[in-house]
C-alpha cells in the first residue's frame, strides 16, 4: 500500500494529536495542519477559488452540508462576485465569518482550511491547484483540469508528491446512467466496440472583426485575473464567461462540454491511464475578433484497438456521447438517453456484470468522503489528466490541421515538433509552474 | 522559311483592383482589439507551412520583428510564431528583445520554447539584467527548461539576503523544480 492509499487510522490521529480529548467532541473543526481527516466527527474545511458562474452551484451544495462541511473563506478578483459568495454562505450560516480574499494564495496558505474548490477561468486551474496542494490542501477542480498537457502532467505529480486527494470536475463519473453505460461497454454489451461520438455545443458567441480596450472595473484585478497568460487590455466582452471562447484562456466547447463526453469514452475505452494513438481533425477558426477558439470542431482520436472517438460541434441541442457497436448504439446525454433497441438500455441497467467500475453516485460527497478516508476520488487527476489531454489533442488536431501521431505513454507527439511545443506553454511573470 | 507572325497588340487588362497590403508587415501594425485578419494570414502560413519551408517562415518572421514601429500585439504575435518554429536561428534577436522591458515577455514566451541550449543561454545571460516579477518568471522558465547550469545562479539568489523575498522564494522553488525534474 503506498502512502498516499493509507488512510490515517482514527487511533493513530487520537494517538499523535495534543487534540485528542477535544477531538471526541462532535462537530469540530480543527486546523487543517492536523490532518484529522480520519475523525469522522471533524467538519472538513473548504474554501472557494472563483466564485462565478460555475461555482455557484457548488456553493449551494456545500451549504446543504452543515454538519459536515464548513466554507470558511471564498476568493475571486472581482470584489462584487466575492462579496456576494460570502454573503450567501453567512447568511447560509447565520453568521459573518466567511473572510473574502482577492488573492489565491492568501486563502492558500490558511492552515485551517482542508480543502478548496478551483472554480477559475482555466488558465488558473494547474497554478491554483499545486498551489494548494503543496500548501496541504486537498482539491476538488472545475473541468477541464488545466489548460495544457504540461500543467495537467504537473498538477497529477504534485498531488501524488504532497499525498492531497485531488478530484477532476467531471461529475458525469459519478451519474449512474454514465456509470451503467461505460459499464456496459466494457463488457462488450453492445457487442464489438465499433465506435464512441460525442457532440458538443456550438462554440463562440458573436463577436465582431474588431473590438475596443475599456476601462478596468474599480472592482476587478484584471492583472490577476489574466495570471499566466499573456497580456492584453481589458474588454467586459473576453473576461467572465466568454473567456472560453478566447485560446489564451481556454479551449472552448472541447474542453467545456467535450471534458465531460470525452471522458466517458475514455472510461467505457478503460483508457484512464492512458488515451488515443492519433488524432486528426478541422475547424473553422474566426480570422479576427476577439474570440479565438473554433467556431466548428470536428476531430477523431483512434485507440490502439483501432476503435476511433469523434468529436463534433452539433448547433442544435447539446452535449451526447453515442457507443455504437455490433449489436447498436446507445446514446447518452445528462437529460436522456436512447438506444438503437430498447432491450439495450434495459440490459444495460441491470446489475451483475463480470466487469464492474467504481460507482459514485455523488460527485461531492465522493471527494469528501476521500478526504476523509484518503483514497483516490472516483475522479483521480490521473485520470482527469487523460481526459483533458484528449481535448488538448482535438486541439492541437484542429489549430495544425495535419494527423498526429500521440505516444500516450510519453505523452509526445511522434515526429511532430511543432505538436509537442503545443504541450505547454510559457507563462506571463511572476507565474509558472514551479 | 514561312513568314512571321504578325506582330499582336500588347493585352491589356483593365483591372479596378489595387494593390493588396502584405500581411508580413500589417502584422507588425496589430493593436490590441484592431482587425487581425492580417495576422492570421501569416499564422495560417507559418503554422502549416511544410517543414522544408520552415527556415524560410522563421526567416520572414525575424525579418518582420526589425521592422520599424513594430507593435506590443505585433511583436507577441510574431513571438508566438517563433515559439512555434523557431530554431536557434532566432537566438539572437530574441535575446536582444529580452533587454528590452517593453519586448521583455515576448520575447521569453518564445525563447522559452525553443529547443537547444542557445535558448537557455540566453534566459541564463538575462538573470542578472532584471529585477522582481520578470526575474521570478525567468528564473521559472529555466526551471521549466530543466536547464541544470542554471544551479549556481540560482542558488545564489536563493542566498543573497540582499533580494526581495519574492526573488529568494522563487529561486527556492525552481532548485527544487530542478532537483524533482
Amino acid at each position: 500500500m503506498t502512502p498516499f492509499s493509507a488512510p490515517l487510522s482514527r487511533r493513530h490521529f487520537l494517538k499523535t494529536t495534543s487534540l485528542a480529548t477535544a477531538a471526541a467532541a462532535a462537530p469540530l473543526i480543527l486546523p487543517s495542519g492536523l490532518r484529522g481527516q480520519a475523525a469522522p466527527s471533524k467538519r472538513i474545511t473548504v474554501g472557494i477559488i472563483g466564485t462565478g458562474n460555475i461555482s455557484s452551484g457548488h456553493i449551494d451544495t456545500l451549504l446543504g452540508y452543515p454538519e459536515s462541511v464548513r466554507v470558511l473563506a471564498v476568493c475571486d478578483v472581482d470584489r462584487d462576485r466575492r462579496d456576494y459568495a460570502a454573503s450567501r454562505v453567512n447568511a447560509s450560516y447565520g453568521g459573518t465569518g466567511c473572510a473574502s480574499y482577492n488573492d489565491f494564495r492568501e486563502l492558500n496558505r490558511r492552515t485551517d482550511i482542508d480543502a478548496v474548490w478551483i472554480c477559475t477561468p482555466d488558465h488558473w486551474h494547474a497554478l491554483i491547484a499545486i498551489d494548494a496542494m503543496r500548501h496541504g490542501k486537498d482539491v476538488y477542480i472545475e473541468k477541464p483540469m488545466t489548460l495544457t498537457i504540461e500543467e495537467g502532467r504537473a498538477v497529477v505529480t504534485a498531488a501524488r508528491r504532497y499525498q492531497r486527494v485531488a478530484q477532476h470536475g467531471t461529475q458525469h463519473r459519478s451519474m449512474k446512467r454514465f456509470h451503467d453505460v461505460a459499464e456496459f461497454v466494457r463488457n462488450q454489451g453492445l457487442g464489438r466496440l465499433e465506435r464512441i461520438d460525442v457532440t458538443i455545443p456550438p462554440n463562440n458567441r458573436f463577436a465582431s472583426a474588431t473590438w475596443s480596450p475599456e476601462p478596468v472595473p474599480a472592482a476587478l484585478d484584471w492583472d490577476l485575473w489574466l495570471g499566466p497568460s499573456p497580456w492584453r487590455p481589458y474588454t467586459s466582452a473576453g473576461c467572465h464567461y466568454n473567456f472560453r471562447f478566447i485560446a489564451d484562456n481556454a479551449y472552448g466547447q472541447i474542453t467545456n462540454w467535450g471534458a465531460h463526453y470525452l471522458d466517458i469514452g475514455q472510461w467505457a475505452l478503460d483508457m484512464d491511464a492512458s488515451g488515443p494513438v492519433s488524432v486528426e481533425g478541422h475547424g473553422h477558426f474566426p480570422t479576427s475578433g476577439l474570440f479565438t477558439n473554433a467556431t466548428y470542431i470536428d476531430f477523431t482520436c483512434k485507440y490502439a484497438n483501432g476503435i476511433p472517438m469523434t468529436c463534433r460541434t452539433r448547433h442544435e441541442g447539446g452535449g451526447s456521447v453515442r457507443f455504437t457497436g455490433e449489436r447498436g448504439w446507445i446514446d447518452v446525454s445528462r437529460n436522456r438517453m436512447s438506444a438503437s433497441q430498447p432491450d439495450l438500455l434495459r440490459e444495460m441497467q441491470k446489475p451483475g456484470k463480470a466487469i464492474q467500475l467504481p460507482l459514485s453516485n455523488n460527485h461531492h460527497e465522493n471527494f469528501l468522503a476521500c478526504v476523509r478516508s484518503r483514497e483516490r476520488p472516483i475522479a483521480d487527476v490521473e485520470l482527469g489528466h487523460r481526459t483533458t489531454t484528449v481535448c488538448n489533442l482535438g486541439q492541437i488536431a484542429l489549430v495544425l490541421g495535419r494527423p498526429l501521431q500521440w505516444d500516450p505513454a510519453r505523452e509526445e507527439f511522434v515526429g511532430d515538433d511543432t505538436a509537442n511545443r503545443m504541450r505547454g506553454r510559457a507563462m506571463r511573470s511572476p507565474w509558472s509552474l514551479t | 522559311m514561312p513568314p512571321a507572325p504578325p506582330a499582336q497588340p500588347p493585352v491589356v487588362i483593365n483591372s479596378e483592383a489595387g494593390p493588396t497590403r502584405d500581411p508580413w508587415v500589417e502584422i507588425t501594425r496589430l493593436t490590441y482589439g484592431s482587425d487581425r485578419s492580417y495576422a492570421w494570414t501569416v499564422r495560417e502560413q507559418v503554422i502549416l507551412s511544410a517543414p522544408e519551408t520552415r527556415g524560410k517562415m522563421e526567416e520572414r518572421l525575424l525579418a518582420a520583428l526589425q521592422l520599424p514601429g513594430c507593435t506590443d500585439a505585433g511583436r507577441a504575435a510574431l513571438c508566438e510564431l517563433i515559439a512555434l518554429i523557431g530554431t536557434a536561428r532566432s537566438v539572437p534577436a530574441l535575446a536582444a528583445l529580452l533587454a528590452q522591458p517593453a519586448s521583455f515577455e515576448s520575447a521569453r514566451f518564445a525563447l522559452e520554447a525553443l529547443p537547444g541550449p542557445e535558448a537557455s543561454t540566453a534566459l541564463r545571460n538575462a538573470l542578472p539584467r532584471v529585477t522582481g516579477r520578470a526575474k521570478v518568471g525567468l528564473m521559472g522558465g529555466l526551471a521549466r527548461r530543466r536547464d541544470a547550469l542554471a544551479q549556481p545562479a540560482l542558488t545564489a539568489l536563493r542566498d543573497n539576503a540582499s533580494e526581495t523575498a519574492e526573488v529568494r522564494e522563487a529561486a527556492t522553488r525552481a532548485l527544487d523544480h530542478l532537483a524533482h525534474a
